[in-house]
């Protein structure tokens, strides 16, 4: 497929779409015209720019089939385990382009912006009844920034009391890559401490590690093995006294929705992932938006501005001096929790239905796959599940990956959790029919079986994609990170 | 609505399967277990939802926008929400399997190609959050990079980002100074900066290199690189910004689009996603994500920050934007706000405020109204459905015009500023 770049098409109609025919009238583009930046002083003026001239008929085809080369949770299953690949309801697209909610300008006066404030404010109630924590921030883009800010407040938290001993974070062998970057991008070490052999952490190991020197322990709950911690309890316990805080990366936050609040399991920040648990779509890698909720006591810390009900008017409060600061320029994704707000909405008091039939699919699905693949752990699972694929042998889970595409199947999450040797992570949601689950239980089986009789036919796979195998070394060895212009010589 | 496709037998069945009576059996060692349902309102039809939240957007009121500050109205042509709601774009996932993410991949390199030749830089990623952080970790890729703590800007940069900064500076460390020394590790400058001028930074950027320092600028307002020197071609090692204009709606500020784009020496030291191109075993051209060991799921600890989920569809989005706008559209939409503007603030000074801009500007420019006055005037102009600028305090306003302001709005503009001063 053709870059943009590369069309011969030299259309100059497109500035018709922004002209102002009333402007056109009385001299006013005459007016205008004696404003055209010819000449800015001290070459301050562009001399070319080797931009494309397509035409919309074109650019329109262009971009619908490149479209046609991607898969989407649109066209099928995508068990990615731990992204939560649910179903993205349309109806939430139409409400976020509601002319009063995408065309406010944010600095608006206030008096202009209670539609959307108050949707604001009400989205933060209902994330407080859901964990059970105190107070949300909306700002955070994502569950990494979210994290970020977590670490920043607990960092302020521990400056205030006078404990500016405590440098480290702990977190589990199981632990998402951006927990322990997080902890970099604050000046933070990391002890990382086991899992046992029911996939909990090891909680002896746990107990040792918690010395004063520790600010945070960060855990996924479930965790990315797909297992509820047994020991939660005792956990925030021993954190507790040991004057240390807990952080709850919600990433998994589908398997609890109504069961159980983290706030109950001792967690005093938690992070909720919008566009996992609460389906804004996930457009390829973002915008998401990663809500970071808090006990009372870390409330003051949290970026500003925040949006209080004064007298039945809604309004941002920009007054609390421990807060950090800030982590973007206004508010956070806006449009994203529109989606999240009217998901929740939608689902009510009856939200309890996503997580049981998460949990129901994942485990009937693991039921489905027991006998083929390795199960490290023998306990039910929670909304997800990791299989490792090692009786066949090294990189298979990539293989398998590949094959599985043949059959019309995003593949799993491959090569995570760490503590997994050729871990497959497979998440189904449960937005998926049973007849899906069948479907796909089969296709691993066959691979399977087809790894066990021409395994350098598997190696090879896929077939049936727009493309074959990709090489990503070479995309390493010789970089090509963007189109360049020819040299016009002059 | 509740998109369980799953009927009442699936799933009997399936608990058969699994072995157990009921669901709850599943999750008995999960403690402590919640006794009610949770204390929400009840679930609503799609019909009531919309019904809701129809009512909901229209307490907001829509005015006519003189005001930038950060977030710029731009007309976005039809075509862009038609192919991102698509759902190969909408539903996808991050392109980790690229044989299933072509269309992802190589409208990323299309959008990193685009962020190159307008900045005039080597290597752009595949966004950022939004301007704001992508600024901040322009600064720790800098202390990162040099092995320096300082971090040098320069006046005029818009004061929410220097909130951003100084929030993430805080957080590993590093003190933001005026003054540029052997410890500073980078000299950052907006232009066009935040009361409109635009700035010859020669001068800054040799001064920063002179100290070994990185030099950095931040566009936050990118539709006038359509026809102003790219950043490249005066001496910036980084460029950082805000896509916003390209093709994103207002939003009340999110979902927004940052980027970063650097010189080569620096590719292999920038966050986030980068795509690269190659070929398949058939020798057919293709994209991949590339030098992903930067990145959080490979180096952890170690890695060049901890951004994951960006904004990809944004990205994509601001590409086709640029597609449909083309070259003529692009330069057409920054000469329409630039003689806007210009002639707005003719105006204005010809009804008896003073142009507080000592350099050339772009589409937003500082007027001084007569003492005491500026508030009444920004108010009256709301009673008539206009948001007259941002209010910069002691009767000075920050004003800003784009192809969306029409000639008789620019008009009432002034008439009613007269009318409230005399």
């Amino acid at each position: 497929m053709k870059l943009i770049f590369e069309y011969n098409e030299n259309d100059s109609q497109h500035i018709s779409s922004i002209q102002d025919l009333d402007d056109n009238e009385n001299n006013n583009v005459e007016r205008l015209g004696k404003y055209i930046p010819v000449g800015l002083p001290n070459g301050l003026l562009r001399k070319e720019l080797p931009l494309p001239n397509v035409s919309e008929p074109t650019v329109v085809r262009h971009y619908t089939n490149i479209s046609h080369l991607n898969y989407g949770i649109d066209m099928g299953f995508y068990p990615l385990g731990s992204c939560t690949m649910k179903y993205n309801p349309r109806v939430n697209e139409d409400i976020a382009r509601l002319d009063g909610f995408q065309n406010l300008h944010p600095l608006s006066h206030e008096d202009c912006n209670q539609g959307s404030l108050q949707l604001m404010w009400e989205l933060e109630q209902d994330l407080k009844t859901i964990t059970g924590m105190d107070a949300f921030s909306l700002q955070p883009a994502a569950g990494a920034q979210a994290e970020l800010l977590g670490v920043m407040m607990a960092k302020a938290y521990f400056r205030r009391e006078h404990q500016k001993q405590r440098t480290k974070i702990i977190i589990p062998d199981s632990a998402h890559g951006t927990n322990p970057a997080t902890a970099s991008m604050c000046r933070f070490k990391t002890i990382t401490i086991p899992s046992d052999t029911r996939g909990n952490l090891d909680i002896y190991k746990f107990g040792q590690a918690l010395q004063d020197d520790v600010a945070l322990v960060m855990l996924t709950n479930p965790n990315t093995l797909g297992l509820f911690e047994e020991n939660i309890l005792e956990i925030s316990d021993l954190a507790h006294k040991n004057g240390t805080l807990m952080y709850c990366d919600g990433a998994n936050m589908n398997a609890m929705l109504g069961i159980t609040k983290p706030a109950d399991q001792g967690f005093d920040l938690i992070h909720l992932n919008l566009h996992k648990t609460f389906s804004t779509p996930h457009g390829g890698g973002g915008p998401g938006a990663g809500t970071l909720g808090v006990r009372t006591f870390l409330k003051d810390y949290l970026p500003l501005p925040r949006v209080i009900k004064n007298d039945g008017k809604y309004v941002f409060d920009y007054t609390q001096r421990k807060s950090i600061g800030t982590m973007r320029f206004c508010y956070g994704n806006f449009g994203m929790l529109v989606r999240a707000y009217s998901y929740i909405k939608s689902w009510g008091n009856n939200i309890r239905n996503v997580s049981k039939n998460a949990i129901l699919n994942a485990n009937y699905l693991l039921s489905l796959l027991k006998n083929d693949f390795e199960v490290p752990y023998d306990r039910s699972c929670a909304h997800e599940f990791v299989l490792s694929s090692k009786r066949f042998g090294d990189k298979s889970a990539m293989y398998i990956s590949k094959r599985l595409m043949d059959y019309g199947f995003h593949p799993p999450t491959i090569y995570f959790p760490l503590i997994v040797r050729e871990a497959l992570m497979i998440e189904p949601t449960e937005t998926e029919s049973k007849e899906t689950l069948v479907k796909f239980a089969s296709a691993l089986k066959c691979i399977a079986q087809e790894f066990k009789e021409k395994p350098d036919f598997v190696k090879g796979s896929p077939y049936t994609r727009h493309i074959g195998r990709l090489d990503e070394v070479a995309a390493a060895r010789k970089p090509n990170l963007r189109w360049t212009p020819p040299i016009h010589p002059d | 609505m509740d998109f369980i496709p799953t009927t009442d037998a699936d799933k009997q069945y399936m608990l058969n399967q699994i072995g157990v009576k009921s669901v709850d059996d599943l999750i008995q060692i999960l403690k402590p277990r919640l006794q009610d349902k949770l204390d929400l309102s009840r679930p609503l039809s799609e019909l009531e939802l919309v019904n809701q939240l129809r009512f909901l957007s229209q307490k907001n009121k829509l005015l006519k926008y003189f005001i930038g500050a950060g977030s710029y109205n731009h007309y976005i042509p039809a075509a862009v929400a038609h192919l991102i709601l698509r759902g190969e774009f909408l539903t996808g996932y991050t392109p980790y399997q690229p044989e299933m993410s072509q269309g992802t991949l190589h409208a990323m390199y299309e959008f990193q190609t685009y962020i190159c030749i307008l900045t005039g830089m080597d290597v752009s990623n595949g966004s950022l959050y939004d301007g704001s952080s992508a600024l901040a970790e322009a600064a720790l890729l800098s202390s990162s990079y040099k092995g320096r703590n300082s971090i040098f800007v320069s006046k005029g940069l818009n004061p929410e980002y220097f909130k951003v900064l100084k929030t993430y500076c805080e957080g590993a460390g590093l003190i933001i100074t005026n003054v540029l020394n052997e410890d500073t590790a980078c000299v950052i400058a907006q232009n066009p900066d935040f009361y409109g001028n635009i700035e010859n930074l020669q001068y800054l950027s040799e001064q920063a290199h002179k100290t070994g320092a990185l030099f950095i600028v931040c566009v936050i307002e990118p539709t006038s690189l359509a026809i102003l020197e790219p950043p490249g071609n005066y001496g910036a090692d980084i460029v950082v910004g805000e896509g916003q204009s390209f093709g994103l709606p207002m939003n009340f500020g999110g979902p927004y689009l940052g980027f970063i784009a650097v010189k080569n020496f620096l590719f292999k030291k920038i966050p986030g996603r980068i795509c690269g191109m190659t070929t398949d075993i058939n020798g057919n051209k293709g994209f991949v994500l590339t030098f992903q060991a930067r990145e959080q799921h490979i180096r952890r600890e170690k890695a060049t920050s901890n951004i994951t989920t960006n904004v990809a569809l944004m990205a994509i989005a601001s590409t086709i934007y640029l597609s449909l706008m083309g070259r003529t559209g692009l330069v057409s939409v920054a000469e329409s706000s630039y003689s806007r503007a210009h002639y707005l603030r003719d105006k204005l000074e010809s009804v008896g405020l003073t142009s507080l801009n000592t350099k050339p500007f772009y589409n937003e420019f500082i007027m001084q109204a007569p003492f005491g006055t500026s508030k009444r005037i920004l108010s009256n102009l709301l009673g008539n459905g206009i948001l007259g600028g941002y209010d910069l305090g002691e009767d000075k306003m920050l004003i800003c015009c784009t192809e969306m302001n029409p000639i008789k709005d620019i008009t009432s503009f002034v008439s009613i500023t007269k009318e409230t001063i005399t």
